[in-house]
C-alpha cells in the first residue's frame, strides 16, 4: 500500500486560454504573445461564441473584453459562472473601458482582474500567471483532499481489520484468567493471584482499547448505523449502575442513581446509548478520587418532550481552555486518572458521534461545588 | 442450572473453545464436544446428536449460517446458539430467521456469556 502523497509541480506552458475580443488585429497581437509563451490558444470575436467555445475548449483562464455587439463581456462573464459555477476558469477582463465604475462592475460580474487598454504585455503576462497558477494550487490542494481521504479510509480499513482480528484472543485471555483468578480451576496462593489480577487488568484495558478503536474506524467510515427500538433509558442507565458500581467497590466510590418521575420509553439504539452511559459512569470514577459519590440523573421534560440524564463526578473539573478538545479524537485533557486506569482519549469522542446520531446533544460543566457534570439530552424524535 | 446433556462446541479459535468450554462446565456437567469448522461439526452432529450446538459465524471450510442450515435440514428441532464476535445485525437475524435459538457475543464478560447460555437452555430443556 502506497501513503505517498504526490504534488506534481506545477507547468504552467500548454495551459489553455480562451481569448475573446471583436477585434481582430487586437486577437492577432494577444494571440502572437501568448502562443510564444507556450499557451494554447482558441479564439472568440463574440460573447456568444465565447460561450460555445468555451464548451469544447474548456480553458484554464479566459481573457475577455467587455466592449463587443451581442452581450458585452461583463454579461459573457456572469452566464460562464452562472453555468460553471465554482469550477469556473479564471476570466480577466481586457478592455479600453477603464472608469473605476466599469472596474468595479467587471470584479462585481465575476471576474479575477481587470487589465486596461492599450496593454504592456509584460504585465499581461504576468497577471495570466499569477491566476493560473492559483488555479493549479486550488487543483492541486483538490487533489491532495482527495488523496487524504484515500488514505484515510485506508488507515480506517487497517485499523478495523487490525481491531477486529485482536478482539477475540484478548477477550479470551481476560476470560481465561477470570477462571484462573476465581478459583475455578485451583486455589492460587497471593503471588500468583497477583500475577494473574495484573493479566486480567492488562487485557482488559487493552480490550476497551481495540474495541474503541475499531469504533472509530467504524464510525469514521460513515458505518455507523442505529437500530432503533423502543427503549426505556431508566433500565438502561440502571443495567449499567449495577455492572459499573462493581467496578467503582475498588476504589470504593459509589454510584447513585436517581430517576426523578416516569421517563417514557423512547426510540433509542439500546447497545450504542448503553456505550454512552458506560462511558460517562467510567470516566467519572476514573478521574473522581477513591471515596466518591458519583450522581446520576435522569428526567424528562414532557413540554419539549426531551429527556436528559446527567452524571456529575467529584474530579477536578474541566480546565479552562480545555473544553473545546474534550469531545475530540485522541485528545486527553491535562486530568489524570485517580486510580492509574488508563485512557485512550476516544472515549468522548465516540460517546458524541453517537449522540450526535441520535440528534442529542452532549455538553460537559463544571459545578459550582467541585467536579463536572456530563449531560445528555435526547429530543423527542430521537 | 444443572445441565447435563451434551453440547457440541463448534468454533476456528482455540482459544475460544477452551475459554466457552470452561464456562459451560461451569453450568453443570455437560458433556461437551468440539469441532473446528462446519464440517466437522455436521459430522460430529450426526454421529453425537448433541442436545445443544453452539456455532461461530465466521470459520473456513464451512461457515456458520451454512452450518446452521444443514444441521436444521437434519434436525429441524435441533437447538443452535449463534456465537458471534461483533452484533453483526444482519447475521444474527438471518441466523435467528434460519431457527437459531439465540446468539451470545464471544467478547463479552463470562458472566453474560453464562447469562444468555442459562437462558437459553431454560427456555429449550424446560424439564432438565
Amino acid at each position: 500500500m502506497d501513503f505517498t502523497l504526490t504534488t506534481p509541480p506545477i507547468p504552467l506552458s500548454g495551459r489553455k486560454i480562451l481569448v475573446v475580443d471583436d477585434d481582430r488585429l487586437n486577437l492577432r497581437i494577444i494571440g502572437g504573445i501568448l502562443r510564444s509563451e507556450g499557451y494554447q490558444l482558441a479564439e472568440g470575436d463574440s460573447g456568444e461564441r465565447a460561450l460555445e467555445i468555451y464548451e469544447t475548449f474548456k480553458p484554464d483562464l479566459v481573457l475577455l473584453d467587455v466592449m463587443m455587439p451581442g452581450i458585452d463581456g461583463f454579461e459573457t462573464c456572469r452566464r460562464l459562472i452562472k453555468i460553471h459555477g465554482a469550477g469556473c476558469a479564471p476570466v480577466i477582463f481586457i478592455t479600453a473601458k477603464n472608469e473605476s465604475d466599469d472596474v468595479v462592475e467587471g470584479l462585481g460580474a465575476g471576474g479575477v482582474d481587470y487589465l486596461p487598454k492599450p496593454f504592456k504585455p509584460k504585465e499581461v503576462l504576468a497577471r495570466i500567471r499569477s491566476h493560473l497558477q492559483n488555479r493549479a494550487l486550488v487543483e492541486q490542494q483538490k487533489l491532495l483532499v482527495h488523496q487524504l481521504s484515500e488514505a484515510n479510509a485506508q488507515k480506517n480499513k487497517v485499523l478495523g481489520m487490525a481491531a477486529h482480528d485482536l478482539r477475540n484472543p484478548l477477550a479470551s485471555i481476560r476470560g481465561l484468567t477470570e477462571f484462573l483468578r476465581d478459583g475455578a480451576v485451583g486455589p492460587l496462593n497471593a503471588d500468583q493471584t497477583d500475577l494473574v489480577e495484573t493479566i486480567h487488568s492488562a487485557s482488559q484495558s487493552m480490550l476497551e482499547l481495540v474495541n474503541e478503536l475499531l469504533d472509530v474506524a467504524v464510525i469514521e467510515a460513515g458505518e455507523l448505523k442505529l437500530h432503533l427500538e423502543s427503549e426505556d433509558l431508566a433500565g438502561l442507565i440502571g443495567k449499567s449502575v449495577a455492572v459499573t458500581n462493581m467496578e467503582a467497590a475498588k476504589k470504593k466510590t459509589r454510584v447513585n442513581f436517581a430517576p426523578s418521575g416516569v421517563v417514557p420509553k423512547r426510540q433509542l439504539d439500546s447497545a450504542k446509548m448503553r456505550q454512552v452511559i458506560d462511558n460517562l459512569l467510567s470516566n467519572a470514577i476514573k478521574y473522581s478520587p477513591p471515596g466518591s459519590t458519583i450522581n446520576v440523573t435522569l428526567s424528562a421534560d414532557p413540554a419539549a418532550a426531551t429527556c436528559t440524564f446527567a452524571v456529575q463526578d467529584q474530579g477536578p473539573g474541566i480546565p479552562e481552555g480545555e473544553r473545546d478538545r474534550l469531545f475530540k479524537d485522541f485528545s486527553r485533557l491535562s486530568a489524570q486518572p485517580t486510580g492509574g486506569e488508563k485512557s485512550t482519549g476516544l472515549g468522548l469522542a465516540i460517546c458524541r458521534k453517537i449522540v450526535d446520531a441520535h440528534h442529542g446533544t452532549i455538553v460537559a460543566e463544571n459545578l459550582p461545588g467541585g467536579g463536572c457534570e456530563f449531560r445528555v439530552v435526547l429530543p423527542a424524535s430521537a | 442450572m444443572n445441565f447435563t446433556g451434551t453440547i457440541l462446541l463448534v468454533d476456528d479459535e482455540p482459544h475460544i473453545r477452551k475459554y466457552v468450554g470452561l464456562i459451560l462446565r461451569q453450568l453443570g456437567a455437560p458433556r461437551i464436544l468440539e469441532a473446528g469448522n462446519g464440517e466437522e461439526a455436521l459430522a460430529t452432529f450426526e454421529r453425537e446428536k448433541p442436545d445443544l450446538v453452539l456455532l461461530d459465524v465466521n470459520m473456513p471450510i464451512m461457515d456458520g449460517m451454512e452450518t446452521l442450515k444443514r444441521l436444521k435440514a437434519i434436525d429441524p428441532d435441533c437447538v443452535v446458539v449463534m456465537l458471534t464476535s461483533l452484533t453483526n445485525r444482519q447475521n444474527v437475524e438471518s441466523a435467528l430467521t434460519l431457527g437459531a435459538a439465540n446468539y451470545i457475543r464471544k467478547d463479552t464478560p463470562k458472566e453474560e456469556i453464562t447469562k444468555a447460555l442459562t437462558e437459553t437452555i431454560d427456555a429449550c430443556f424446560d424439564s432438565e
